[in-house]
């Protein structure tokens, strides 16, 4: 007989009697069939995920292959230009892990920030630019990685569009027939974020520096988790699979603390107009709803994220905020800085701190980190190019 | 020869007064059901009372129950599930699988009264973290809750003071693929908050709505009656999402009737799930190959021939059909059994 | 005539909102983005713009759905320009996309050069041509302290040791100043056939005649030095509707 809970002791129902079974098949279709069917009918190819790769689990519980090597860095406009140690600190990762990957010189700009900040492009335009792109891999022979979010995002977008509407594909088909490239589409849209995930424990193998009194709070990106949802990497050891593992997941294995606060799903307030000509609204929002709120809830050490207009808008905002005396004053960067620092590598060179807007010092102090002798080296490096003795830092300096 | 039995599927609301009401016409029937339990959802999940009328469940049903339980024509069957089917009504060969293992019988006609299930609201795409927070908990918790007389913060175990309802969790929802209205939440969560509110006089209680649907007499009994009296502050606008913020979590929405956002903390946030067609009435559907809508079993006629399928002598009531309330159930399960028995006496006319 | 006793632009004959409206309509990836909008809100709380505007997602969707074309020529005109195209309205339960239909409308308002859209553009334009003709959107170079005053005093020192700091990135890549990274000739080429070949500097033309002219002699000087006849770009859309 069942019994009744009128007879059993009153127990009040807590998380213990939950747990959530990800066994409903899921509500999207799978977008790899319908680029297997386009491939079989001959209008596309479709890339492969090159072998060997790890198995990661995205929103509605489809597996998504995640590549170790052979990775064509898809790099980001904001990155490149005004954070450059994000995307130093990518290749810091690939090289130190031992991985073959390609930095293209063939590559250009998803121009989806333009496009959301100003409409002044098509979705034809779009959509060549994004082949284009991925094409250019498939011939250089290495797997698509994109560095930003917005790429990231708008890519998915750009496959849902171009999965559905055979206008766009023959459209794109004229323009590479055009440019004399094949249309190739990848199997997996990557972003870099979900590599760091997948290569956590390897990282965290390689760590040199104990995190474990350092407190985190993580930012996820809209363009990342909000914009096509289906195929972000979900954990069900993480947040029990109800919000997407990246970041956190690299934090928790490097042994550092991850705060949660109540603004955790917010936007970061970017806009992309706004943040180039409408700062006012950026600067606000990140600031009240995001950093104020870490701050008064949490007060971490850091707050990581994993997109181009986050590290920026989080980060720059700061500034005149501080200048009104506002409960501001959190480092900003992106996981694989982070991931990076842990393993060694070397704050300035590498991970180009001082490109950021808020004081890395006590953070850097917390993590072991001598700032102090880590600048003059750097120094020392940049009066070496003044001089004339070398043109650059090269990777062998770098990686030393 | 006595014709074949009429083969009742699910002991809930629907299936207890489809027995009853074959037997009262005369024929026999074998009722069937998986739980070890008569008495379907209002007591498998113990909700404590039924909306709209609130009389104790457990009462309610034992009354159902007690109803056919001494019935010679009636032989029921629990832990007992349906494995196969085969040939046509009225000479169905079906396959039980039971305490006594399995077992093959011949039936006249077969009633499905399966039912539903609650959603699961970790599917949601709102971001409501039931598996994140211990103080988020379903309709079906909060019953349990009342059935044992308390209503606490699981996370405390002491009597909350500001709680809320989601109204439309996992129904009336493209993006997970359950475009239905659930037809009980509103009523359900109008009687749940009105219980709270007895039981806790200083506890604030909100409902966050998109339409409050009170049919009927739900409209003075219950919806009327937890504004007036018991004073629950129902809130156009649903909830976006729940996060922690020390050891409270906050809901963060829109009231669109006011046009300004909200942003409160909570000591209880209660998820108004809706109904999915259950396990059992997707497998009846496949097994008997009746056509179905978004998962639930169709009849033919709509709405003015609520349990005829388009397989004959295959009826379905209750939720097994949509979602329904117990009004909706026991009066399907009424329809459904003159059904079948008119069904019964037809075809043994023929043969005679 | 809208339903509103607070209506604006009563002075715009119908036939332009319109006129305007079916363009939107008929984007093909417009049937995917707008259903039917039943007021949850649930677009509006997680909606930065919404916290800092007169702006609601839910408005957009109302409008759409009901077809209101007077209401919708003055969000066109009021209100998408205030969008953060950050998805975050993509949440709806019943799967409208605010942001996308918002992106759309934008595009209809830059192809007819309405004088909003120029306004919101205007200070944006330098922008269009970085990115058209450099194929990164930002560079090092434009982390000038005049252009973003308010980023801290990082910005001038960046600037002031450009050069020098630029080559103390170890990646070979990002040693520009100009341009984020270095895009090779051949790529750059490529983008500038796309943007032809899609009409795009018809686009740039209607929102800023200057940068279009300069964007114009730029590319097609190059594309002529390479060998590419420029005659020959017919613009691709158009020929696909014929």
């Amino acid at each position: 007989m069942q019994q009744t809970s009128a007879d059993k002791v009153f127990n009040p129902p807590t998380l213990s009697s939950r747990e959530f079974k990800r066994d409903n098949p899921p509500p999207t279709e799978d977008y790899r069939e319908k680029l297997f069917e386009l491939e079989k009918a001959g209008e596309l190819e479709v890339q492969r995920v090159p072998e060997p790769y790890v198995e990661l689990e995205t929103k509605y519980g489809r597996i998504k292959k995640i590549p170790y090597q052979m990775t064509w860095h898809h790099k980001s406009c904001g990155q490149c230009g005004h954070i450059p140690g994000y995307s130093t600190a990518i290749f810091w990762l690939n090289r130190k892990l031992g991985f073959d990957y390609h930095d293209p010189r063939d590559q250009t700009s998803c121009t989806a920030w333009n496009y959301y900040a100003s409409s002044t492009s098509n979705s034809a335009a779009q959509a060549g630019i994004a082949v284009r792109n991925f094409s250019q891999a498939k011939i250089d022979g290495y797997f698509p990685v994109i560095h930003c979010g917005t790429s990231y995002g708008h890519y998915k977008e750009t496959r849902e569009q171009l999965l559905h509407y055979p206008v766009l594909r023959r459209q794109v088909r004229k323009i590479m027939d055009r440019l004399k490239m094949p249309f190739v589409f990848p199997e997996e849209i990557v972003h870099y974020s979900e590599w760091v995930h997948a290569m956590r424990d390897r990282i965290a193998e390689m760590q040199v520096l104990d995190l474990s009194n350092v407190t985190v709070t993580v930012h996820p990106a809209c363009h990342y988790h909000k914009l096509v949802v289906e195929d972000a990497v979900y954990d069900r050891d993480l947040f029990d699979g109800q919000r997407t593992a990246v970041i956190s997941g690299l934090v928790e294995a490097l042994g550092a603390r991850v705060g949660d606060y109540s603004t955790w799903h917010d936007c970061c307030g970017f806009g992309f107009r706004h943040i180039l000509v409408s700062r006012d609204f950026s600067r606000s929002f990140a600031t009240t709803r995001k950093i104020e709120r870490m701050k008064e809830e949490v007060n971490p050490d850091v707050t990581l994220t994993h997109d181009t207009g986050c590290v920026t808008t989080l980060d720059k905002s700061q500034f005149a905020a501080q200048a009104h005396k506002r409960n501001v004053g959190i480092p900003v960067m992106s996981d694989a800085q982070f991931a990076a620092l842990a393993m060694g590598a070397h704050p300035y060179i590498v991970c180009q701190l001082h490109w950021h807007g808020v004081d890395m010092k006590p953070l850097l102090e917390k993590m072991g980190i001598d700032h102090k002798k880590a600048w003059a080296e750097f120094e020392v490096q940049a009066e070496r190019i003044k001089a004339g003795e070398i043109e650059y830092i090269s990777w062998e300096e770098a990686d030393a | 020869m006595p014709e074949n039995p009429v083969l009742v599927i699910g002991g809930g609301p629907a299936g207890l007064e489809a027995a009853r009401g074959v037997a009262d016409l005369g024929y026999h029937v074998k009722l069937v059901e998986k739980a070890e339990r008569l008495g379907g959802m209002p007591i498998l999940a113990d909700y404590a009372a039924l909306t709209p009328n609130m009389v104790n469940a457990e009462e309610a049903m034992g009354e159902m129950v007690q109803r056919i339980e001494n019935d010679e024509l009636i032989d029921i069957r629990t832990s007992t599930e349906v494995i196969r089917a085969s040939g046509s009504a009225p000479a169905l060969e079906i396959g039980l699988n039971g305490p006594g293992g399995e077992e093959d019988i011949q039936t006249g006609g077969v009633i499905v009264a399966t039912g539903f299930q609650h959603f699961d609201p970790g599917k949601e795409t709102q971001m409501y973290g039931y598996y994140e927070f211990d103080d988020v908990i379903t309709l079906v918790d909060t019953e349990r809750m009342l059935k044992a007389g308390k209503f606490v913060r699981p996370s405390t175990g002491e009597a909350p003071k500001q709680v809320c309802f989601i109204q439309c969790v996992g129904s009336r929802d493209r993006q997970i693929g359950n475009p239905w209205c659930s037809k009980v939440c509103c009523g359900i969560a109008t009687k749940e908050a009105i219980e709270i509110r007895q039981l806790i006089p200083d506890c604030r209680v909100f409902i966050f709505y998109i339409d409050m649907r009170m049919y009927g007499f739900w409209e003075d009994e219950i919806y009327w009656k937890a504004q007036e009296k018991y004073k629950v502050n129902f809130i156009r606008g649903i909830v976006t999402e729940i996060t922690k913020r020390g050891d409270q979590v906050v809901v963060k929405g829109e009231d669109t009737t006011m046009g300004r956002p909200v942003e409160v903390p909570m000591d209880v946030v209660i998820l108004s799930i809706g109904m999915e067609p259950s396990e059992g009435t997707k497998k009846m559907g496949e097994l008997f190959q009746l056509p179905s809508t978004h998962g639930f079993i169709e009849s033919i006629g709509g709405a003015l021939n609520t349990v005829v399928t388009s397989v004959p002598g295959i009826f379905v009531a209750g939720a097994a059909a949509g979602p329904a309330d117990l009004e909706d159930s026991v009066s399907m399960g009424g329809a459904a059994a003159m059904k079948a028995a008119a069904f019964l006496r037809k075809a043994n006319l023929r043969v005679a | 005539m809208s339903i509103y006793a607070d209506a604006k632009y009563s002075e715009v004959p119908v036939e332009t909102k319109q006129a305007l409206f079916d363009e939107v309509k008929a984007d093909m990836r417009y049937e995917h983005q707008l259903y039917g909008c039943y007021e949850c809100g649930i677009c509006v709380a997680a909606c930065p713009s919404a916290r800092f505007y007169d702006f609601s997602p839910r408005v957009f969707a109302q409008v759409m759905a009901r077809e209101d074309v007077d209401t919708f020529y003055e969000l066109l005109n009021d209100s998408v320009w205030d969008c953060s195209q950050c998805f975050s309205c993509t949440r709806c339960p019943r799967q409208n996309n605010p942001g996308a239909v918002i992106t759309i409308m934008r595009e209809v308002a830059v192809n007819h050069g309405l004088q909003s859209a120029k306004e919101a553009l205007k200070s944006y334009s330098r922008i269009i041509y970085k990115i058209m003709s450099t194929g990164t959107q930002v560079a090092p170079d434009m982390l000038q302290p005049d252009f973003f005053p308010d980023w801290g005093p990082d910005v001038k020192q960046v600037s002031e040791n450009l050069d020098v700091w630029r080559r103390c990135v170890p990646p070979e890549t990002m040693h520009t100043t100009e341009l984020a990274w270095d895009v090779s000739e051949k790529t750059r080429l490529e983008l500038y056939m796309i943007w032809k070949l899609t009409g795009n500097l018809e686009m740039i033309e209607k929102i800023d005649e200057g940068i279009f002219m300069i964007l114009e002699e730029v590319m097609e000087e190059l594309l002529e030095e390479n060998g590419y006849d420029i005659d020959d770009f017919e613009n691709l859309l158009e020929e696909d509707e014929e």
